[in-house]
């Protein structure tokens, strides 16, 4: 993985108060910076080029978030949702994983932008945490952006650990396809914090995954983590089906579970690759000879194109089964699957999103 | 196109190497179909060289059935591409006795080992290995 340094900090006025400003400077002294007044939509476009997308990643924005930053994941339609609340402090990202949703999904505001006010998205999460201590939440930080690769810049992740380690009904969940977790290891998570990876074979993550740490890299962050006091989670998602992904995904376990302790496992997560016809089109434009776009996929009726059921229903039942092997009660979900692959996979599915939430918040 | 491109990418061949494959030749200059009729077989077989899995799938299903020899009074068929794992039935009766028979004989349908098999394969399960 090169290291990634912006080519340019962008300060919206007001934002050199946060202490994002001060993490930035002091990491990235060398980097220029220019202050404007205001982070309009305008200000942020950069049409000239003809990977808007790909250079957005290079310069840095920081700004004040001015919506809000507490939601409910989206999920997709029609399928088992695990009740997942997102917090989402970033836009963008610096990896560039061939097969992204956000190439998509932030095709029209690219700008790859932190917000500054940490003390609002606080404030935020704190309302709907205090108002609501009988009920559980899972949140995570990765949803538009990847939870540590700026990390080392930022120190996000640190402002924010010591508030949710504090909370009693709260699992805050930092996933990502880094190895930037220094800033972490001399906090106390106190059980309410989970680092989580997302994993692919090594030659999946040479292919697709530009960018981002090495499977070597991720599993010696895992292990600092873990060893830190941290729970761990894996997701292997997006699952990529193709001649030999089978004894690619048994060695890639082995490697995981020689790593990690799997009792430290607060669940595994499996999704097979899935896009929108208009991901792919993106795709095709950013990355034609990826051989992702020759798989078996069919349309499903959430709009995404998956591997068809058969052929993606076998690829579950094989992981879980290795999966078993290793760590013989770890939790393991679908994401974003109907009922009926959850049924063909599993033997069941969750009755409601509640169900499976609350089936994982007693694992932290 | 998108399909050819994909097969093209995917085998690491020409786009004219899949056009002028034989298969496909063969159905282009079928002399006894008609050009509306080759067209679709011509597009039918790209399909099946774009998804051969889940044309052997779909084909292995339709296989079986044939073998539960219910139509056309009781039509058997599944979901375009596979979503979904399920069976539908359709039948339609016009008295209690008909809809007796139909009954018994989609009940003597469930029973019988192509059933078994159609549900396997809806489940990713390998027909073989049950």
């Amino acid at each position: 993985m090169e290291t990634f340094i912006p080519q340019e900090l962008i300060v919206e006025r007001g934002s050199e108060l946060s202490p994002i400003y001060r993490n930035l400077r002091r990491a990235l002294p060398q980097v220029p910076v220019t202050t404007i007044e205001e982070a309009g939509a305008g200000a942020l476009a950069d049409a000239r080029s003809p990977d808007a997308f790909g250079a957005a990643k290079k310069k840095l924005y920081l700004m004040r978030h001015r919506g809000e930053f507490f939601k409910k994941c989206p999920g997709s339609d029609g399928q088992v949702c695990c009740n997942y609340f997102v917090i989402n402090f970033a836009s963008n990202c610096p990896m560039d994983c061939s097969y992204c949703y956000l190439q998509e999904y932030l095709q029209d505001n690219p700008a790859l932008k932190v917000f500054s006010n940490v003390d609002d998205l606080i404030a935020e999460a704190d309302r709907t945490l205090q108002k609501h201590r009988g009920v559980f939440f899972r949140i995570g930080t990765g949803e538009i952006t990847d939870s540590l690769a700026l990390e080392p810049y930022t120190g996000m992740a640190r402002e924010l650990i010591p508030y949710f380690a504090a909370q009693p009904n709260v699992l805050l969940e930092l996933k990502t396809k880094s190895a930037a977790v220094e800033t972490l290891l001399d906090l106390d998570p106190k059980g309410r914090v989970v680092v989580a990876w997302s994993m692919n074979p090594e030659r999946v993550i040479a292919l697709e995954e530009h960018d981002t740490a090495s499977l070597r890299a991720r599993l010696a962050a895992a292990r600092r983590c873990q060893d830190a006091g941290y729970r761990l989670g894996f997701h292997f998602d997006p699952m990529i089906e193709y001649d030999g992904w089978q004894a690619d995904y048994q060695a890639l376990l082995e490697e995981i579970f020689a790593a990690v302790d799997w009792r430290r496992l607060s669940w595994l997560s499996l999704g097979v690759l899935r896009e929108t016809p208009g991901l792919k089109r993106r795709m095709r434009e950013r990355y034609p000879q990826s051989r992702l776009l020759s798989g078996e996929q069919v349309l499903c009726p959430d709009g995404k194109l998956r591997y068809f059921q058969p052929l993606r229903v076998a690829m579950y039942r094989n992981m879980v089964r290795w999966i078993r092997r290793h760590a013989p009660t770890v939790k393991i979900y679908l994401c974003m699957e109907s009922p009926e692959v959850w049924r063909q996979v599993f033997g069941f599915a969750p009755a409601c999103e509640k169900e499976l939430g609350n089936q994982m918040a007693p694992l932290a | 196109m998108d399909w050819l491109e994909e097969i093209a990418l995917r085998d690491r061949i020409e786009i004219n190497a899949v056009l002028s494959s034989k298969t496909i030749d063969d159905l282009k200059t079928d002399p006894r179909r008609g050009r509306a009729d080759r067209l679709k077989r011509v597009k039918e077989q790209i399909r099946r060289l774009r998804y051969p899995r889940l044309a052997a799938a779909e084909e292995e299903i339709r296989t079986r059935i044939q073998a539960l020899k219910l139509q056309p009074e009781i039509r058997l068929s599944v979901p375009a591409g596979l979503e979904g794992g399920r069976l539908q039935v359709e039948f339609s009766a016009a008295s209690a006795a008909e809809l007796r028979d139909a009954a018994n004989r989609l009940a003597r349908a469930a029973a019988a080992p192509q059933a078994a098999e159609i549900f396997a394969l809806l489940a990713g399960q390998p027909v073989d290995e049950k």
